[in-house]
């Protein structure tokens, strides 16, 4: 009796184990927050790997197998991001992440990874540290907070001509990391910082602060965050008299920042890493598929980047002829020709490609600012 | 500085007491914590939110538009919170006292996310409903919604406090609040006057929700979590289960906060006026009007 109620259970595991691997799927994991403060970014991203799994299918791009989107949401949370890490590291038909979003998830979560040395590419978060912790596992398409700091210092205190600045940031890695590379650049230039301040995320009043802030005069706010709250910055300083403009990073550039900040938000400035999307004709091509395939729909500013990098894995995974174990070198040594034009990595995984852009919001849109 | 900062904490202080004053009447009656309050105030933000964009015709009647949206967000929220007492707390009364603790902890999170799942995930611009201008005043500026918060609110805690002190409905609510069973024997229907309570503690709940919605011009279904727990601290501190408490406490924390934020340091903000209530309620451990036992709401 013993004996066979071990055989059927043994029995069961076996076939659960083999119901669970189904050989002919490729998995493409997502990771990003699809619910919470940032989910407009998220489920942006989320579109933009649906259509390359989607074209990759019907392009026949792996005959016999079926490419599939494993889609995880890690809340912005850096915990919740490592949870889902090792879920995906136990999952065997899972070949590369696209992620995550938030540098502060994707640090911790590139460690797990590692561990299975698993590719990774960072479609968005832009903190420097990601790729200096010396994982080879690692890859980001999109340019670093530093370099975007520094060109955000650089057109305020060249194109604008504005001496003064009041910094104020979100306290998450990437907010704080870009706020402090751009005092660094700005007082390196001569310009002078009038404050620099933290503030709690999910908190909505920040009147206070600009008061304190608007009694020493800058002429600018810049902030290091995301949309939510900045665009509550841009409403409840010009609330308050302070009529300078925000200058801010690609956490806000998106049309979500104009929603939420009303009118207050015009004349506000954002820099956003790669050149605009509509002066490349392969990244024009892309945004009117992505119009076709979800029509009405607001373009994120990262869905071009994700898009691009769950290009690379699944090229990396025709390339090697689905072997899991040469992805991360084939990745690392790749020239690939895509939207974003030419992406190729550097030794730490950083993308070549380094530039950075600035819009500036104008009648409730963000139009591209050419330097000057 | 100092006038600005007074006015942007007195703003905040008046949403915080508004609020406030859901936790206080229900600990006051129940003895419970109503966690599920700071949904409470969601929903009212929500049902404003409704109001203002299904019903855009009676935009050409402000005077019409405004009061009519706060009753609505009175009776939902107030309607809400009556439910949430009938379904999730009455059928423990005589439960251990953390059985309805639990409850209410749930039932805040299952409206979480049902807004969540049934409405958006996403922050919504709040529609502005009249037009906002700002005045000067000894160097501060100052707008009329911000006017506006600080008056209706004022407003609405007087008219509570005449409706407890000098009605008979509000003899009836103090007299439960002190004794369930001697309030029974007198002839008080007491399922009745705790239903009121929630209904009352709800709709200020709502309007404080709403007034929140309009001043940031933004709602979300998470939106409560935060002022909640500022409010509750606001209730612990003016002495929880006393009324004019509460208010005190709401204002309170409100200038607290604006003056830690504004004077030392945005980043710590929270922290400093935390340690500041810790040290009041070390020194009067039942709050700062904590003391007048025998009249509990």
């Amino acid at each position: 009796m013993k004996k066979s109620l071990t055989l059927i259970i043994a029995s069961l595991l076996l076939f659960t184990g083999c119901a669970k691997e189904d050989k002919t799927v490729i998995k493409i994991a997502l990771v990003c927050p699809l619910t919470g403060d940032v989910a407009a970014m998220g489920q942006g991203m989320k579109r933009a790997v649906e259509m390359a799994v989607a074209e990759a299918n019907a392009s026949g791009m792996f005959p016999g197998y079926t490419v599939v989107l494993a889609a995880f949401d890690d809340r912005a949370d850096p915990k919740e991001a490592v949870n889902i890490a090792n879920r995906i590291i136990s999952d065997r038909r899972i070949f590369g992440i696209v992620g995550h979003l938030n540098s502060g998830c994707s640090i911790p979560a590139s460690q797990v990874y590692a561990k299975e040395n698993l590719a990774m590419i960072s479609p968005a978060s832009t903190n420097p540290k990601l790729t200096l912790q010396g994982l080879k596992n690692v890859f980001r398409v999109c340019t670093t907070d530093d370099i975007q700091g520094n060109i955000a210092a650089d057109f305020v205190f060249n194109t604008l001509r504005k001496r003064s600045a009041a910094i104020m940031h979100d306290k998450t890695a990437y907010g704080q990391g870009i706020a402090e590379s751009f005092k660094s650049s700005f007082e390196s230039r001569g310009g002078h910082v009038t404050g620099f301040d933290g503030i709690d995320l999910g908190e909505k009043d920040f009147k206070a602060l600009l008061t304190a802030i608007k009694s020493k005069n800058p002429s600018l706010i810049y902030f290091g965050g995301m949309y939510t709250e900045g665009g509550l910055i841009s409403k409840q300083s010009k609330e308050l008299g302070l009529n300078v403009p925000e200058f801010s990073d690609d956490g806000i550039f998106t049309n979500e920042y104009i929603k939420v900040g009303g009118k207050a938000t015009e004349g506000d400035f954002a820099s956003m890493v790669g050149i605009p999307a509509e002066q490349l004709p392969k990244a024009k091509a892309f945004m009117d598929r992505y119009h076709s395939w979800y029509p009405g729909v607001d373009m994120q500013p990262y869905d071009p980047y994700t898009y691009e990098a769950a290009m690379i894995i699944l090229d990396a995974v025709k390339k090697t002829n689905l072997d899991k174990s040469k992805m991360v070198d084939y990745i690392a040594g790749v020239k690939f020709s895509g939207i974003l034009g030419q992406t190729g990595f550097d030794k730490n995984g950083d993308t070549l490609n380094k530039i950075v852009s600035v819009y500036r919001v104008i009648n409730g849109k963000f139009v591209y600012q050419p330097k000057k | 500085m100092l006038i600005q900062q007074i006015i942007n904490g007195l703003t905040l202080g008046s949403i915080y007491a508004l609020f406030a004053l859901g936790y206080t009447m229900v600990y006051g009656i129940l003895l419970m914590i109503n966690f599920a309050h700071s949904e409470i105030f969601m929903v009212g933000a929500y049902c404003g939110f409704w109001f203002l964009s299904m019903l855009p015709f009676l935009s050409a009647f402000p005077g019409l538009l405004i009061p009519a949206m706060f009753l609505a967000a009175i009776i939902f929220s107030g309607v809400l919170a009556v439910l949430m007492e009938r379904v999730a707390y009455r059928p423990l009364r005589r439960a251990p006292r953390l059985a309805p603790l639990i409850s209410a902890i749930g039932v805040s999170i299952f409206l979480q996310n049902l807004m969540m799942l049934a409405v958006s995930a996403q922050s919504q611009p709040y529609p502005e409903s009249f037009n906002i201008t700002r005045f000067q005043f000894y160097g501060a500026t100052v707008n009329s919604l911000q006017i506006f918060i600080f008056l209706l609110s004022i407003v609405l805690m007087v008219l509570l406090e005449i409706f407890i002190h000098k009605t008979k409905v509000g003899q009836a609510i103090r007299a439960v609040s002190q004794n369930h069973v001697v309030a029974q024997l007198m002839g008080i229907d007491v399922n009745k006057i705790i239903a009121m309570v929630f209904f009352i503690g709800g709709g200020l709940g709502g309007v404080a929700g709403v007034l929140n919605g309009m001043y940031y011009g933004s709602i979300k279904y998470n939106m409560g979590f935060l002022p909640g727990i500022k409010a509750f601290t606001a209730a612990v501190v003016g002495g929880i289960g006393n009324i004019r408490g509460a208010i005190a406490g709401g204002f309170i924390l409100g200038l607290l906060e604006a003056f830690s934020a504004g004077y030392i340091s945005s980043e710590n903000k929270n922290i400093i006026a935390f340690a500041v209530l810790i040290l009041v309620l070390m020194v009067r451990p039942g709050g700062l009007f904590g003391e007048e036992v025998t009249e509990k709401i």
